[in-house]
């Protein structure tokens, strides 16, 4: 069912114009010490943008001040009939390891008791369309492997249909294989659902292949716009120092 | 002591008492703060030792301040970023200190370890009836609990509020504790929540499970707690709690990995 209304969106697509998401000067302080200054940039509907920076630039923290979770100073202007999912890149307490799948992905239900069937209809679906058997539903989260703990996550993001998906690092400690078919999901999502991705990554060829809008930060904005514009050998020596250029180029002839 | 209808009725009221604690007990061992809610149910002593001396019932005296420390650490833990060991483990064992200076000598021994025995009739209902409604409310609560203590992050994309959550625990927890206080005392009722729960966490193989073989243990530890203390005369809470440190030694042994 779900399929057919993404087709019925088609049509309407150019129906809200104006960016999904607008950010106008956000910093975030932590302790006095500044974690993100000035940061300006927009998004429309549709659009890949992907943020990336060295460790520690204030990628993770923008998500967070996205979504509301860190007090910030600017201006963060959501659509307002917007959807969020967010995909962190791991779960804080070790504790939510002892949780199956499925009452994990139960969690993002409203309701109060543990048995809804349209909410497992839902489930089901959502796991399949991360590529994961639904017989991975009995399984505690603390016996999945990283990929699929990822895959489990994007399930719970997607939950729902948000219409804006935020991306912690989708390949971060992945293998290569399980990297291409994680890129693989994030495109199939935005094609067939329609979805604006929000996504941090040091993967360049992903950026070039990918990306409508690149984003760079190191606390703060270093480049901003389409990747083949913003993204010039300068700004990357100047985000990742010299040597990424080689690694870049490298990985581009695999 | 015979087995008659006003024993049956204390171990009703015992039984419902370690079902809402050891299902509580949960969301403790969860958000790890064993240690932490522990020492926050020393609160309850200064309360009962004012009660006392104004003449209440101590159950309410405790009931007041469990509350009033179960908001004070909410509204500690959301101003500073201090973890809820170092805020609770600061403040509060200095109210166990002036609880004992508070509660009269006679008492203090019943005030501290409890007497399920000596529960009257009434009180036996209220802690029946107040046991029902505490697992009511846990029940309303647990999905946006869990998702707030293992992942704040994803509750509050999805727009929820862990905070509220968890004020709702704590209070759930305050309530709890108050439950005991007459039953096993308030220097072990903390016990009576985290150790159903540690006994469960080795055998269980999902969260729903956890619930519900602590909420198992939580209802055998006091059945059999009850009984011990009954035939060999013993103080019923002690005897529930050792019983209680028995089941967990044996669970080590099926440790699941």
């Amino acid at each position: 069912m779900n399929h057919q209304n993404h087709k019925n969106h088609k049509h309407s697509e150019t129906e809200h114009a104006g960016p999904i998401l607008e950010v106008q000067n956000l910093s975030v302080t932590f302790d006095g010490e500044e974690v993100l200054k000035d940061i300006s940039f927009s998004v429309d509907e549709g659009d890949v943008l992907v943020i990336l920076g060295p460790n520690g630039a204030g990628k993770t923290v923008l998500f967070r001040a996205l979504i509301g979770l860190v007090p910030y100073d600017g201006e963060i202007k959501w659509r307002p009939d917007i959807k969020i999912g967010y995909v962190p890149q791991r779960l804080p307490a070790t504790e939510a390891l002892l949780l199956t799948v499925k009452e994990f992905l139960q969690l993002k239900s409203r309701r109060v008791f543990l048995k809804d069937k349209e909410w497992n209809i839902m489930i089901n679906h959502e796991i399949s369309s991360v590529g994961l058997s639904t017989e991975i539903l009995n399984e505690q989260l603390k016996n999945l492997s990283r990929g699929q703990f990822q895959r489990v996550l994007i399930a719970w993001a997607i939950l729902e249909h948000p219409n804006i998906l935020l991306f912690d690092e989708p390949t971060a400690g992945i293998d290569l294989a399980g990297e291409g078919t994680i890129y693989n999901l994030l495109r199939r999502l935005r094609e067939d659902r329609k979805m604006t991705i929000l996504l941090i990554s040091h993967d360049l060829t992903l950026i070039y292949r990918d990306a409508s809008k690149v984003l760079c930060i190191s606390k703060e904005r270093l480049c901003y716009g389409e990747p083949q514009g913003a993204l010039t050998a300068e700004k990357l020596a100047e985000l990742y120092g010299e040597s990424v250029i080689y690694k870049h180029q490298h990985k581009l002839w695999q | 002591m015979a087995i008659d209808n006003q024993f049956l009725l204390i171990l009703t009221a015992g039984i419902s008492t370690a079902l809402a604690a050891s299902y509580l007990g949960v969301f403790v061992i969860v958000k790890r703060m064993a240690l932490a809610s522990d020492v926050l149910s020393h609160v309850a002593l200064p309360g009962m030792g004012l009660a006392i001396l104004l003449n209440y019932d101590p159950m309410f005296g405790a009931a007041i301040f469990l509350i009033a420390a179960a908001i004070a650490v909410w509204f500690i833990e959301k101003i500073t970023t201090l973890p809820p060991e170092s805020i609770i483990g600061t403040f509060f064992v200095a109210a166990l200190a002036v609880g004992v200076l508070l509660v009269p000598d006679e008492e203090l021994l019943e005030s501290l370890f409890g007497n399920i025995f000596a529960v009257g009739f009434i009180d036996a209902w209220i802690i029946i009836v107040s046991a029902a409604a505490l697992l009511i409310f846990s029940t309303i609560i647990s999905r946006r609990l869990t998702l707030s203590i293992i992942a704040p992050d994803l509750a509050k994309s999805i727009k929820t509020r862990p905070d509220l959550a968890y004020l709702g625990f704590l209070l759930l927890f305050a309530l709890g504790i108050t439950l005991g206080i007459k039953l096993i005392g308030s220097l072990l009722m903390g016990a009576l929540m985290i150790l159903p729960a540690v006994t469960a966490r080795n055998f269980s193989w999902s969260m729903k499970s956890f619930f519900a073989i602590s909420a198992i243990f939580g209802a055998a530890m006091m059945t059999i707690g009850i009984f011990t203390a009954k035939y060999f005369a013993f103080l019923p809470g002690p005897s529930v709690i050792i019983t209680g440190i028995v089941f967990f030694a044996i669970s080590l042994l099926f440790k699941r990995a």
